[in-house]
């Protein structure tokens, strides 16, 4: 009992240690990488702990780069395989350049402790993390190219407007800044009119109070193509977190032909699918299941499932709490849900606890600059924001609020409107300006290191909240001959229950099980193999009971064997009626010695 | 048409005299009476060809090799009508083979409107294997000789793949097996979540090629021998009275020693459950594997189908059943009325063609699958799609209603004089003692006996092939010019579809799944003024088409009906006019301006 209590203070512990700053020592500085640059920095990480990090290749993009793996944890892939693990995934949507930077400065951070901490250098060597660091490098690479225009999909020819055409109208750089922003047309066809309140923002005109849309909001570009449309067939493609299968909206835009349809969402699947010991997903992209608590309900048998299992809601509840803490948020704000994503397929069909983080956005950042005076004055969930930008009360007060924020902390993000002969619109007024691609999907790039910061004390904490069994109380009784009786405790040192409701009720999380290494012929109560139910965490347990019949030998040896929560071996040692856990390195010197 | 029999006569004729040639050379030096062919000695009987350039024997079944060396023989022998491809590898390396039939030398083969044909997803359902080798053979033996066959191979272009799981096929043929069992593919699978995969199949514990029952004296057991055909059958005891036995299950030991018996076997999921469209996971719909078109056979046959957009109908084939199956597989998907209406005239004809068969909708008068192939085929992709169940009980007495266990037994005994069943014979089983083995064998219940397959092969081919008609059959009406100035004309062209199946379904028109169905005009001296479809061609009702009035895209070009389109052109001499339809194919017609 004491070694368990001591098992648990100790993870605790080591949570409260991680959270300690003053770790970053030694860690590059928080930069937007292009592929070259990342590249370069994953092998850096590689070479600066050749026998923790093994950086690798599992498929490439379209323009054949490669799309990187990352696994850290000490020893070969059947350590690592065997290990609770987490799985990081970022730049799976083309324009998250942010969630890439933040895994990458979290990896380089939990590498440099290897050595210098010893907190750090435990959940390494009891943890694997999975890490994939840029799953859309293609359209990544639109950052660094001029003209930078921002798009979350692959760039797979596809003929958005069904005119049998493909990819014949993109948007066009017209005025030769380098950027693809917005243009406004005057023209009494449009549907906006200017905020009252800021010249700078167009707001949709509402009929109900006789308001006449006086301006057309359209991105930068020519009609290339002479359908009096604008850019509506750019080079389209994939967004591969539109392309799972849970939810998957088949005939949308950027879903794919089907689910999983690409190399790279495919790689990723068989990925997950081959290293079943992962527990715990964080998934960057447009979705969000930490800023707010998603809702459960109690799902309906054979029926697919339209929110998380009630069961599972209040362990969401607990990692949302730890994300809002450490980012210094006191209150939920708008979560955001997609279809087709990884992380809801994780979750859905495959039963795993699945995070997924919009790291950064303009609401949050106007949010976290109040959280100084009257932290989380304004928040409201995305609908909330929706109506009011559609003509609530105040009609377009949080794009208001969002751009004094770009005005005071990145004046840079924000072009203003210059007029522009547009060939098009001859005789009308065409403007050209606003938001600079990617600018309000990722924070400006001074601000990345505090956010990393953040990012990196939670994503290693994540290694705390895994399942973790033990071998807990457990007592070998001699009842006479050669007649024992032995009861065995499974025990879950971790955080998270060894499964998760729905990771039952889905059958992919598969039930912990104990071997004993003894032939069936000797039990005269109980299996050779039983399997036990879930094991909640902080010290929950299941009981395990035979009667054996063993006149012929001194010890017999066992096997405890989670999906997510690790494996511990044991030894009964029936000439002591003692039962004690062993490593597995024992195990296998022993069996060695057989 | 007079002109090509009789060429086809000619090139017969030909082939003919040389093959007795070889046959003369061949048996030269023997002096027996029969010197000349088979042909000249026999009188054709109606239905199956009667010279045949392929002997093939419909009466018995053929391994997945067996299959391939008809597709083989078929395409040496008609080169001017197959091309013979390998589409992809499944999970044990076997080819995947896809037989294209059409009358190569008229039209663009890729143009065609394509009728997809496959069979035998569930290994164990053969004679679906069967139907579609007879199709091809069939076919290329009628080109020339019977007028439709003819017209459907100039008009039409079919892709025959007999066997789309060539895994579970050779499985059931070549390892003991019982008449449902192989019906997955062959990827090792954990069906019981104990760590290990396919360790507890069935086992042929008496070595006589087949998986029977196990039965055991029991004073207490719920079964005894049927009291007339006491070799044949087992029944239930009456509630109120003891039986002879109990029945414990199909042929196998514990091989894991986990106290269970034959609960994980080979594979252990669904092929037919892994399509992308209403996909669920093994939780919902079981069987149905980790994604849609995980696994690589239908992945093959998927991607074979994207890459052929011409395919506008599609035929699935099982056992049994006798049922013309369609969609929707769940209740509440989606089937827009109007397809209905068309696949309901299809089926119908087809209850006309099969006797016993019935026309029905899956989840309302099935059971519900979520994945299936005829979702995909009409929900995802637009194509009108049929699963037949081959083959009836209903045909052992050709009775209406279903033979009842004495009719089973009467049949056995008196038609097949007692081939069917695998007499009990005793058995020393390690778990159950003494016990007795025996029963049914594989091919009894699902696969009709070697006299009545032929039927059902020729049968279910005819309602195919009446299917394959239907798909849209395009024709260019004459070209109407009206002056209306000088060098100013007035174009009408006329398309017709000959057919039931309009170019795009609903469902396609629905969700843009096909490229719209395009019509053009193009001269050296002509500019188009305007263009649109006539809407009205008595009150001269057009649309006018917006931009691009070359070339008016239609939405759909319905089942016997015709659209209309206007071009009006300046200019002179010739022009050439274009229908454009993905699965309609491409025609052109030129002519000279007034």
């Amino acid at each position: 009992m004491a070694l368990r209590r001591m098992q648990l203070r100790w993870w605790c512990c080591l949570i409260v240690m991680l959270w300690m700053p003053g770790l970053m020592a030694g860690v590059q500085a928080v930069t937007y990488d292009d592929y070259q640059a990342l590249s370069k920095r994953l092998t850096a990480l590689k070479k600066s702990e050749p026998d923790l990090v093994r950086v690798r290749p599992i498929a490439k993009s379209r323009d054949q780069r490669k799309l990187w793996l990352v696994e850290v944890g000490p020893g070969g892939e059947e350590d690592r395989s065997v290990r609770p693990a987490v799985l990081v995934v970022a730049g799976i949507e083309g324009n998250d350049l942010v969630g890439s930077s933040l895994a990458l400065s979290w990896l380089e951070t939990l590498v440099s402790g290897y050595r210098t901490d010893p907190n750090v250098a435990t959940v390494l060597e009891t943890t694997t993390f999975y890490v994939f660091p840029r799953l859309n490098p293609d359209a990544a690479e639109h950052f660094f190219e001029t003209p930078r225009m921002e798009t979350r999909v692959d760039g797979k020819p596809r003929d958005d407007d069904h005119d049998a055409f493909i990819d014949e109208d993109g948007p066009d750089d017209l005025n030769g800044d380098g950027l693809i922003t917005w243009m406004r047309v005057e023209d009494e066809e449009g549907r906006y009119i200017p905020d009252p309140n800021e010249s700078r923002l167009l707001i949709e005109a509402d009929p109900l109070k006789g308001e006449a849309g006086r301006w057309r909001y359209l991105t930068e570009g020519r009609d290339n193509d002479g359908d009096e449309l604008w850019n509506e067939d750019a080079v389209g493609g994939v967004n591969f977190n539109r392309n799972f299968p849970y939810d998957h909206d088949l005939f949308a835009t950027d879903a794919g032909l089907h689910q999983v349809s690409e190399p790279p969402t495919r790689a990723l699947a068989d990925f997950v699918i081959g290293h079943p010991n992962i527990g715990i997903i964080l998934t960057y992209g447009a979705a969000d299941n930490l800023l707010k608590t998603p809702k459960g309900a109690a799902p309906e048998r054979r029926k697919p499932m339209k929110a998380l299992d009630e069961k599972d809601v209040p362990l969401y509840r607990v990692f949302g709490e730890l994300y809002r803490e450490t980012l210094g948020l006191k209150k939920e704000l708008g979560g955001a849900s997609e279809p087709g994503t990884f992380s809801d397929w994780m979750y859905f069909h495959r039963g795993r606890l699945s995070l997924a983080a919009r790291p950064w956005s303009p609401a949050l950042a106007v949010s976290l600059a109040k959280a100084g005076g009257d932290p989380n004055e304004s928040s409201g969930s995305e609908r909330e924001k929706r109506s009011s930008k559609k003509g609530g009360d105040e009609p377009g007060k949080e794009a208001r609020e969002e751009l004094k924020w770009f005005d005071t902390h990145a004046p840079e993000a924000f072009h203003a409107w210059t007029s522009f002969d547009h060939p098009d619109f001859p005789n009308q007024r065409v403007e050209i300006g606003g938001y600079a691609p990617f600018a309000r999907t990722n924070p400006p790039e001074s601000m990345l290191a505090d956010l990393a910061a953040k990012h990196s004390r939670f994503l290693t904490a994540l290694a705390g909240q895994l399942p973790r069994i033990g071998i807990g109380r457990s007592r070998c009784k001699h009842v006479g001959e050669s007649v024992f009786e032995v009861e065995i405790h499974v025990e879950n040192r971790g955080f998270l229950p060894t499964v998760l409701a729905h990771g039952e009720r889905s059958r992919e999380v598969h039930p912990t099980r104990i071997v004993m290494e003894l032939e069936a012929k000797r039990f005269l109560s109980g299996t050779r193999t039983t399997f036990l139910p879930a094991i909640q965490g902080s010290g929950g347990t299941a009981e395990v009971r035979w009667t054996v019949h063993v006149p012929d030998r001194k010890t017999i040896r066992f096997e405890a064997v989670s999906m997510l929560a690790g494996r511990v071996s044991g030894v009964i040692d029936l000439t002591n009626t003692e039962i004690h856990a062993e490593s597995r390195d024992d195990a296998e010197a022993e069996r060695d010695d057989d | 048409m007079m002109r090509k029999l009789r060429e086809t006569m000619t090139r017969d004729a030909k082939n003919c005299c040389v093959i007795g040639l070889l046959l003369m050379v061949a048996m030269g030096a023997v002096s027996a009476p029969a010197q000349s062919r088979v042909e000249d000695h026999t009188f054709p009987a109606l239905g199956a060809p009667h010279q045949r350039k392929v002997e093939v024997a419909w009466n018995r079944f053929h391994d997945h090799q067996g299959i391939g060396a008809i597709l083989a023989r078929l395409h040496k022998a008609f080169p001017e009508l197959t091309r013979l491809h390998v589409i992809g590898t499944s999970s044990e390396g076997r080819d995947i083979w896809c037989l294209e039939v059409t009358a190569r030398s008229v039209g663009d083969p890729d143009r065609k409107p394509g009728m997809y044909v496959d069979g035998n997803i569930h290994g164990n359902e053969v004679q679906a294997g069967e139907v579609v080798a007879y199709t091809a053979w069939y076919l290329c033996h009628q080109y020339g000789r019977l007028e439709q066959v003819t017209e459907l191979l100039d008009e039409r272009v079919f892709y025959l793949l007999p066997s789309i799981n060539p895994d579970g096929r050779d499985y059931w043929f070549h390892e003991p097996h019982r008449a449902s069992s192989s019906r997955s593919g062959l990827e090792p699978t954990d069906n019981d979540r104990d760590g290990s995969l396919d360790e507890d199949d069935y086992d042929d514990l008496d070595g006589d090629g087949y998986i029977t029952q196990m039965r055991r004296k029991d004073p207490q057991g719920r079964y005894k021998p049927h009291p007339d055909y006491p070799e044949y059958r087992m029944v239930r005891a009456k509630a109120d009275e003891f039986g002879q036995y109990e029945m414990l299950g199909w042929e196998g030991v514990d091989n894991d020693a986990d106290g269970r018996i034959n609960e994980d076997g080979r594979g252990g999921y669904d092929l037919n459950r892994n399509w992308a469209y209403d996909w669920q996971p093994g939780y919902i719909q079981y069987g149905s594997k980790d994604y849609p078109f995980s696994q690589p056979e239908t992945r093959a046959a998927a991607d074979f189908v994207f890459a052929h957009p011409n395919i506008a109908g599609a035929q699935a084939y099982h056992n049994s059943g006798a049922m013309i199956l369609r969609g929707p597989g769940r209740e509440g998907a989606e089937m827009q009325r109007e397809d209905e209406r068309v696949m309901e005239l299809i089926s119908e004809r087809g209850e006309r063609m099969l006797p016993y068969y019935r026309s029905l909708i899956g989840w309302k008068d099935l059971y519900t699958v979520w994945g299936g192939a005829d979702d995909w085929f009409y929900g995802g992709r637009g194509v009108v799609a049929f699963t037949n169940e081959m083959w009836t009980r209903k045909n052992l007495f050709k009775k209406d209603a279903r033979p009842s266990d004495t009719d089973e037994a009467e049949f056995i005994e008196r038609v097949l004089m007692g081939d069917g069943i695998v007499p009990w014979r005793p058995y020393d089983h390690p778990t159950y003692g003494p016990i007795e083995i025996g029963g049914l064998k594989k091919e009894w219940g699902r696969v009709p006996p070697s006299f009545l397959l032929e039927e059902e092969l020729h049968r279910n081919m005819a309602f195919t092939l009446y299917h394959a008609d239907m798909m849209p059959l395009l024709r260019l009406g004459p070209v109407e010019v009206e002056t209306l100035a000088a060098d100013l004309f007035r174009v009408w062209v006329t398309v017709e579809n000959q057919r039931l199946i309009p170019t795009r379904t609903k469902q396609d028109r629905i969700h843009n799944i096909s490229p719209p169905d395009i019509i053009s005009i193009a001269g050296d001296d002509i500019e188009v003024l305007s263009a649109g479809r006539v809407v009205d061609r008595f009150f001269k009702r057009v649309e006018a088409v917006k931009r691009r009035p070359h070339r008016v895209l239609l939405e759909t070009i319905g089942g016997m009906d015709a659209a209309r389109v206007q071009f009006v052109v300046k200019g002179r001499g010739s022009y050439e006019v274009t229908v454009d339809s993905t699965k309609g194919g491409l025609l052109t017609k030129t002519g000279s301006l007034p």
